[in-house]
């Protein structure tokens, strides 16, 4: 009896060891046509991370944000082009000095606990951020306000100790998203684990580091909405597993998909997948400070030696686009500039010039995920080509942050090149371009790894600030991005695209350009 | 026997002072700023500096070491820099994920791991054991995250049978307990294997023979009791290891476990939270080699717990 089971479970081995032998070359053809139909209104969406916290003045996470949106809204939102739209403001006013933003608020509209909107709820919220005291992560963004003042029960006046031109995108930005002041009130810190507010869901539950369930709000204000009756958020690490999730119907939207999986994927079980272009800028920031990166010429042959389309194909799988201004499109006032193309010769020439027939060594530093590693190692390989000898560098993120951030003095800089990425949140030319090329922005400051310093261009960022109008902020910034583009600190490489599948009879879910997921308007069309 | 147990449980506590001491040092080694990750990718100075004087990282180091002691008497083992949420909470939550994922795969692994081993051992040289120490070959080749991914494209893709991942129910238990558990199967095969083959040569075996017992008491009663001696130490050993969950099977089946926890904390330099997890393994560790100790003289009388 005893050999006879023995028997069997060998049996059960062999036959699984065979079957695994033979998906592996038939993984993707055999897969099976599923009927692509929904029953019911839930649905569930797998991310790659885990939710930080439901407190959008204390959240600095993208993904944290995109949960947020589905139970809060804002005085001001951003729409699929990053134009910024009224929501829980009906219209808004700024005084010519950019210090006085005025609010008229939409009438009839209740937090899910019933706490009624209002000029004061906006005043507590407003209040909370900018009071250096309740030490929010994204205080800072408020840091500015002065008062905030209740001129009557649907108007609402926040008023600015200095001018501050990009106010309305702090607004827009999803740290302002507005939360029910009874609940801040009741929960305290731990707002961030029952998050309240006026938005088209409601949490349900939030199992840390599994799931994130809300379901409809019955007192949602627009009329028609929500359309479905729960979205469950998963967490699911592997890249892989997502786009298994996505082919069973276990997840009705998946994001991020790797660039790579996109042509294996789309079509595929009533599948699809699309990409457009984020706000994600990659750079190469090269220390001006110093030799040989203190001469331009040097810094402009660097951009023509590298092929963007090349760099493009070769990281992202084809689905970015070259870089045509520090900023980028989706990002307000962007200004389209003339491109460096791709010429050997030119960057010889120029390398020439400075002084550096021969090219010269240098090191670049970049964080250590597999995507960084292919492009450093590719741009090693155009740089090769006019004489620079690159030594890559690649470093666990906590790591090269110390060795950037714990310079004090700018002379003691070690950095060379850096390959970096940049999401200005706001999505507000300012948040694009002063953290990372202002004056003031050194590290340990800021995040200008160029340690690049213009006066012209500082002077201009100022001027964009001192005014909200949006003509004399668009000549601001299309001087600076002149400037810039000519004075060239970085090697100006790609914007990339943010890539998402779904199911096909999910409608309006997509991503917004800066990385977070618009779903609360969703809908199952069959 | 009880006062073997009290001693060695009275014996951890200076074990594990030591051991919070060596961790909590160790992990302010690791270069990085946990306020400047806290603060996020893209936060002002103040803003990063405000998340410092917050969580309490610009204190000196004596008074950090003062703070987290005292926590630990009390049971507190501080607050994660990341989600702030108490610790003890944010590793509970993980641990029993774990916790089953661990039990689950231990115990097809043993049952199996056994079978096998015992089959090689009789059936030695014959084709059953060549096709027993095969499948523990490929048990250890095979890495987990190809065999996952496999698992998930036939049970999930095309068959539709199993759930992809995620701890939801019984049946999300099993793509990853086999995954986890057919490297530790294969261990315990070759370990009872091995280990059966020379007690089946000691005298008292033979002697077992020659009184004329069938040969299945005789393996399955008196000789494999004496050669699980060390299969279950390594047993122990490797439940300790998947106690301390692992980042691969958790990545690939979405398991909300203490492996990815680890990974992302490090990440983080959530300083707390790696202190906690790590707390918590040596805590594992020395329950489960004095789990193994007991498990030796109830296996050999002959073993006397000093």
């Amino acid at each position: 009896m005893a050999k006879k089971g023995m028997m069997l479970v060998l049996a059960a081995l062999f036959s699984l060891s065979l079957v695994l032998s033979g998906c592996g070359s038939s993984g993707n053809t055999a897969a099976s046509v599923q009927a692509v139909q929904k029953h019911g209104k839930n649905i569930t969406v797998a991310v790659q991370d885990n939710f930080v916290s439901m407190d959008p003045g204390d959240t600095n996470d993208t993904l944290s944000f995109s949960a947020e949106k589905t139970m809060m809204e804002g005085l001001i939102g951003f729409d699929r082009e990053m134009k910024m739209v009224p929501v829980l403001a009906t219209s808004w006013q700024v005084s010519p000095d950019a210090k006085e933003y005025t609010f008229h608020l939409r009438h009839g509209v209740i937090f899910s606990d019933g706490t009624p909107f209002n000029a004061e709820a906006v005043k507590v919220n407003i209040d909370r951020l900018s009071d250096p005291k309740s030490t929010l992560k994204r205080h800072s963004l408020f840091a500015m306000v002065d008062k905030t003042v209740v001129v009557d029960n649907y108007t609402v006046k926040v008023i600015l100790k200095q001018p501050f031109g990009a106010m309305l995108n702090n607004f827009a930005h999803p740290a302002a998203l507005m939360v029910s002041p009874k609940a801040l009130q009741k929960y305290g810190k731990d707002i961030a684990r029952h998050p309240v507010g006026t938005g088209e869901y409601m949490l349900k539950e939030w199992v840390q580091g599994d799931h994130l369930t809300v379901v409809k709000n019955p007192h949602y204000w627009r009329q028609g909405y929500p359309k479905l009756d729960s979205i469950t958020f998963r967490s699911v690490p592997e890249n892989g597993s997502r786009i298994a999730m996505l082919k069973t119907g276990e997840a009705d939207f998946i994001y991020p998909v790797p660039p790579e999986d996109v042509q294996a994927m789309s079509g595929a079980n009533g599948i699809t997948v699309q990409h457009k272009p984020s706000i994600i800028v990659d750079y190469i920031s090269m220390n001006t400070m110093k030799k040989p990166f203190n001469d331009s010429r040097v810094r402009q042959a660097l951009n023509y030696a590298i092929d963007k389309n090349a760099f493009i194909k070769v990281v992202y799988s084809g689905l970015a686009e070259p870089m045509t201004s520090e900023i980028a499109q989706n990002v307000q006032f962007f200004s389209p500039q003339q491109p460096y193309k791709y010429d050997l010769a030119k960057a010889k020439e120029l390398l020439k010039a400075a002084g550096y027939p021969n090219g010269f060594d240098t090191t670049i530093w970049s964080n250590n995920n597999s995507t960084y590693i292919k492009a450093t190692q590719f741009i090693q390989q155009q740089l090769a080509q006019v004489g620079i000898k690159v030594k890559i560098e690649n470093m666990e993120s906590g790591t090269m942050d110390t060795k950037i951030w714990s310079v004090q003095n700018p002379q003691d800089a070690k950095i060379q090149l850096y390959f970096g990425g940049w999401s200005p949140s706001t999505g507000d030319a300012d948040w694009g371009i002063r953290p990372l090329l202002g004056k003031d922005m050194l590290p340990p400051k800021g995040y200008n790894t160029a340690y690049y310093q213009n006066s012209v261009v500082n002077n201009e960022i100022q001027q964009a600030i001192q005014t909200a109008d949006p003509a004399q902020r668009k000549a601001a910034y299309d001087q600076i991005q002149k400037a810039i583009w000519q004075d060239a600190p970085w090697v100006f490489l790609d914007t990339r695209d943010n890539i998402y599948g779904f199911r096909n009879y999910l409608k309006d879910a997509y991503l917004l350009p800066d990385g977070s997921l618009d779903i609360q308007n969703a809908q199952i069309v069959r | 026997m009880l006062k073997f147990i009290v001693r060695r449980l009275l014996g951890m506590i200076p074990i594990l002072f030591v051991v919070s001491v060596l961790i909590f040092s160790f992990v302010r080694m690791i270069p990085g700023d946990p306020a400047r990750l806290a603060a996020g990718p893209d936060a002002s100075y103040q803003d990063i500096q405000a998340v410092r004087a917050k969580l309490g990282l610009d204190k000196p180091m004596v008074t950090q070491y003062l703070i987290y002691v005292k926590g630990l008497l009390h049971g507190n083992l501080g607050t994660s820099l990341k989600s702030g949420r108490p610790v003890t909470k944010v590793i509970g939550s993980r641990f029993m994920a774990t916790f089953w994922l661990t039990v689950a795969s231990m115990a097809w692994a043993f049952v199996i791991g056994l079978f096998i081993g015992v089959l090689s051992a009789v059936k030695r040289n014959k084709w059953q054991d060549y096709a027993g120490m095969f499948s523990a070959v490929s048990g250890i080749s095979l890495p987990a995250f190809w065999l996952g991914l496999m698992l998930i494209q036939v049970f999930s893709v095309q068959l539709g049978w199993l759930p992809t991942g995620g701890f939801a129910s019984w049946q999300s238990l099993i793509l990853p307990s086999l995954t986890l558990g057919s490297g530790v199967a294969a261990v315990i095969a070759r370990f009872t294997r091995s280990s059966l083959m020379e007690v089946l040569k000691e005298d008292y075996t033979r002697t077992a023979r020659a009184k004329g017992l069938p040969p299945n008491v005789i393996v399955w009663k008196h000789a494999l009791r004496n050669a699980l001696v060390p299969v279950v130490t390594m047993t122990g050993l490797q439940f300790g290891f998947l106690l301390g969950g692992s980042v691969v099977v958790e990545t690939v089946f979405s398991w909300p476990g203490l492996g990815r926890l680890l990974i992302d904390s490090v990440a983080f330099r959530d300083y707390p939270t790696i202190q906690g997890e790590m707390l918590l393994f040596a805590l594992e560790f020395i329950l489960i080699n004095l789990v193994v100790d007991v498990l030796y003289a109830l296996l050999n009388p002959q073993i006397r717990l000093e």
